[in-house]
């Protein structure tokens, strides 16, 4: 196993075992309904509380043997830190997370559904593309076709629910 | 002969030209969004739910059944082509389909590819149409406690089988599923579990917006970190398959049907171990075993079949219990629900033509990826040239506005959101997806069936443990976990003569 992937178990147990306790105690919270007479094998905490405690179990397993393998070093130092600097693979999975939520939780919603999508698709392709164009005519051509395939899916996607699906769009 | 005559009276019905038109398209699209890598069976099967679910109930599973089929096929194409798995249940296909790719026998791979696909799904279809009434029948002898056991036996079963490497986190993921599953209104008093005041969580959190995520969005940004996959290799050779490879295989296609089917059977495992399990099979069984992973015959055969086998074997829990055999299964069932029908063990009573209609759609959907599969081979070379950087944001457009669709909530695009970037990390750190969405389905049933089992023997947990049927699932549970352990395994190497060389050997 990884030294990252012990690291992110050992974080992940942490996790696991404020969860398990969260949800032990909110199912302990949760209404007896007494004044009701009910069941007690009914009441709505009971398998809930249950799974947090099977949770808590397996995120203690889970740190325990992060811990032992080292995963507690969280903040030693990593040969190549200082000169740190994301890969392309990860500069790529930030922009797309970006463009995604801020189409999805920020424009969908606010302005009409049309233009959020267009706006996306345009930004997406051409965000992408741009680096894979050296000259600046290529790079060009590449914007010019993220417009006009944004205008096309977003056309198509908007008609597509609202006419045929009858969907109320956001 | 009773069931022959159903299935006959189903496929009759399904001979019009707009079936058929379903199935045409349907099947094609899962094709192409199988051979897409980065697009899931799961993904496909949801989405499509999303765009069929005012269709009639027929139409709309038959379509589901074919984009799963399909799918599931379809994958084989980027498997071979590329050497990257179109969809999970393809990985094992890579080993032997792009070695006979990189020596110029792409077409004989996609040929047999094709055949150990329709061959796996007749076969999966044949256990589909004998077991599934049987089992159905059975499935009546299930009350509470049986139904307790089943849950927790699939979320236990399938984190193991799908996570062998580190079978914890397979039960870590699901667990979190029956967790996520407790949030809304329970069914016995209606309290609103975990919503703190927020209507949109009292409704409970949606499998399908949850599903669009986990395998859309997360998909999306997986796709998007890896680099851009390699030029695509031409077919030159015949894509017909040879009698004479399909002949020398015909006990590999067997068998790997047979294994297929029980993986598909087993919760939550599914067309991934389907696909392993035969591969593993065929090697150990086969006399050419040092020509697997050069590009044995055998071994893609093996990979193939077994994959779609367990497409209709994961249907049979799905009609029966009401209990998915793996994820895009756990979607159908989300569809029929939906759409009206409730499988369970009441199916036979309350539907009684349904199983019939359903081997008759997934035979249906069989045609298609054979005619498919040995007509199309240079368009199908096209759609793997599609760039990732222009298809995933029109995937990412459809998961937003498909987890919408549904209710016409935005609080369902919230919860695609969440579920994919919880996805995204999970499988970052090795987390298998089955289990979590397994997990999702259980949920009810789990909640439900322990409550009503309690509350019938007013405590007493005898019953849970002494009926035969919870007998044997505990007792299988106990044995599973029991063996996770690599001390239990040692000890066990000792006392049985022989497999302290096995044990060695895996450790």
């Amino acid at each position: 196993m990884t030294t990252g992937m012990v690291k992110a178990d050992f974080v992940t147990g942490l996790v696991l075992i404020a969860l398990g306790i969260t949800t032990v105690l909110a199912s302990l919270a949760m209404p007896r309904f007494a004044e009701l007479e009910v069941n007690p094998y009914t009441l709505p905490g009971l398998v809930p509380g249950a799974l947090g405690l099977v949770i808590l179990i397996l995120g203690t397993a889970l740190f325990v043997r992060a811990a032992r393998a080292g995963g507690w070093r969280l903040m030693d130092r990593a040969p190549h830190r200082g000169s740190w600097r994301p890969d392309r693979g990860m500069r790529n999975l930030a922009l797309a997370i970006m463009l995604c939520l801020a189409y999805a939780a920020g424009l969908v919603g606010r302005v009409p559904f049309w233009l959020a999508t267009f706006l996306f698709m345009t930004l997406f392709v051409a965000a992408f593309e741009w680096p894979l164009a050296r000259a600046r005519a290529q790079r060009l051509r590449r914007v010019a076709f993220a417009v006009v395939f944004g205008a096309v899916v977003s056309a198509a996607v908007t008609l597509v629910f609202q006419e045929i699906f009858l969907v109320r769009l956001p | 002969m009773e069931g022959l005559a159903q299935l006959g009276q189903a496929l009759a019905g399904f001979m019009t030209a707009g079936t058929l038109f379903n199935v045409a398209w349907a099947t094609l699209l899962g094709i192409v969004v199988g051979a897409l890598p980065g697009l899931t069976a799961t993904l496909g099967v949801a989405l499509l739910t999303t765009l069929t679910f005012k269709m009639a109930a027929a139409d709309a599973i038959l379509i589901l059944i074919c984009m799963y089929v399909g799918a599931i096929y379809g994958g084989s194409r980027s498997a071979i082509l590329l050497n990257i798995p179109g969809t999970p249940a393809n990985a094992a296909t890579t080993l032997d389909g792009f070695p006979l790719a990189r020596r110029g026998e792409a077409g004989r791979a996609m040929g047999i590819a094709t055949t150990g696909s329709f061959l796996g799904t007749l076969i999966g279809i044949f256990f589909l149409a004998t077991i599934a009434p049987v089992l159905a029948e059975f499935a009546l002898e299930f009350g509470a406690f049986e139904f307790f056991w089943l849950a927790v036996f699939g979320i236990v079963i399938s984190g193991h089988l799908t996570a062998l490497e580190d079978p914890i986190k397979g039960s870590i993921a699901g667990f979190l599923g029956l967790l996520v599953a407790m949030v809304g209104q329970e069914g016995i008093h209606a309290y609103p579990r975990f919503a703190y005041g927020s209507t949109d969580l009292a409704g409970g959190i949606g499998l399908l917006p949850a599903l669009v995520g986990a395998f859309g969005f997360s998909e999306v940004l997986i796709v998007m970190k890896q680099p851009a996959a390699d030029v695509v290799r031409a077919a030159t050779d015949r894509v017909i398959p040879r009698l004479a490879d399909i002949i020398r295989c015909w006990r590999t296609i067997v068998r790997s049907g047979v294994i297929g089917t029980v993986m598909g059977i087993i919760p939550g495992v599914g067309e991934d171990m389907g696909a392993w399990a035969s591969y593993a099979a065929a090697r150990r069984a086969s006399k050419e075993r040092d020509q697997f992973g050069k590009g044995a015959v055998e071994g893609l055969m093996a990979a193939e079949t077994g994959n779609n086998a367990a497409v209709p074997g994961a249907i049979i829990p799905v009609l029966t219990l009401a209990v998915p055999g793996s994820a895009p299964a756990a979607v159908l069932l989300a569809a029929m629900f939906i759409h009206g029908v409730r499988p369970g063990p009441l199916i036979m009573i309350e539907f009684p033509t349904f199983v019939s209609e359903v081997v008759a759609m997934t035979l249906l959907a069989s045609a298609g990826i054979l005619l498919y599969g040995l007509l199309l081979t240079r368009p199908l070379l096209y759609v793997l040239a599609v760039p990732r950087e222009r298809l995933m944001p029109v995937i990412f457009v459809l998961c937003t506005i498909g987890s919408y669709a549904i209710a016409t909530r935005v609080f369902d695009i919230w919860v695609m959101l969440a579920f994919g970037l919880l996805g995204f990390v999970l499988r970052e750190m090795k987390y298998p997806m089955a289990p979590l969405v397994l997990g999702l389905v259980l949920g009810d049933i789990l909640d439900k069936s322990l409550r009503r089992g309690l509350v019938l023997t007013d405590g007493d947990l005898g019953p849970f443990f002494t009926r035969p049927i919870s007998l044997v699932l505990w007792v299988t549970i106990v044995i599973t976990v029991l063996l996770s352990f690599q001390r239990v395994r040692a000890a066990l190497a000792r006392l049985v003569p022989g497999r302290a060389a096995a044990e060695e050997t895996r450790s």
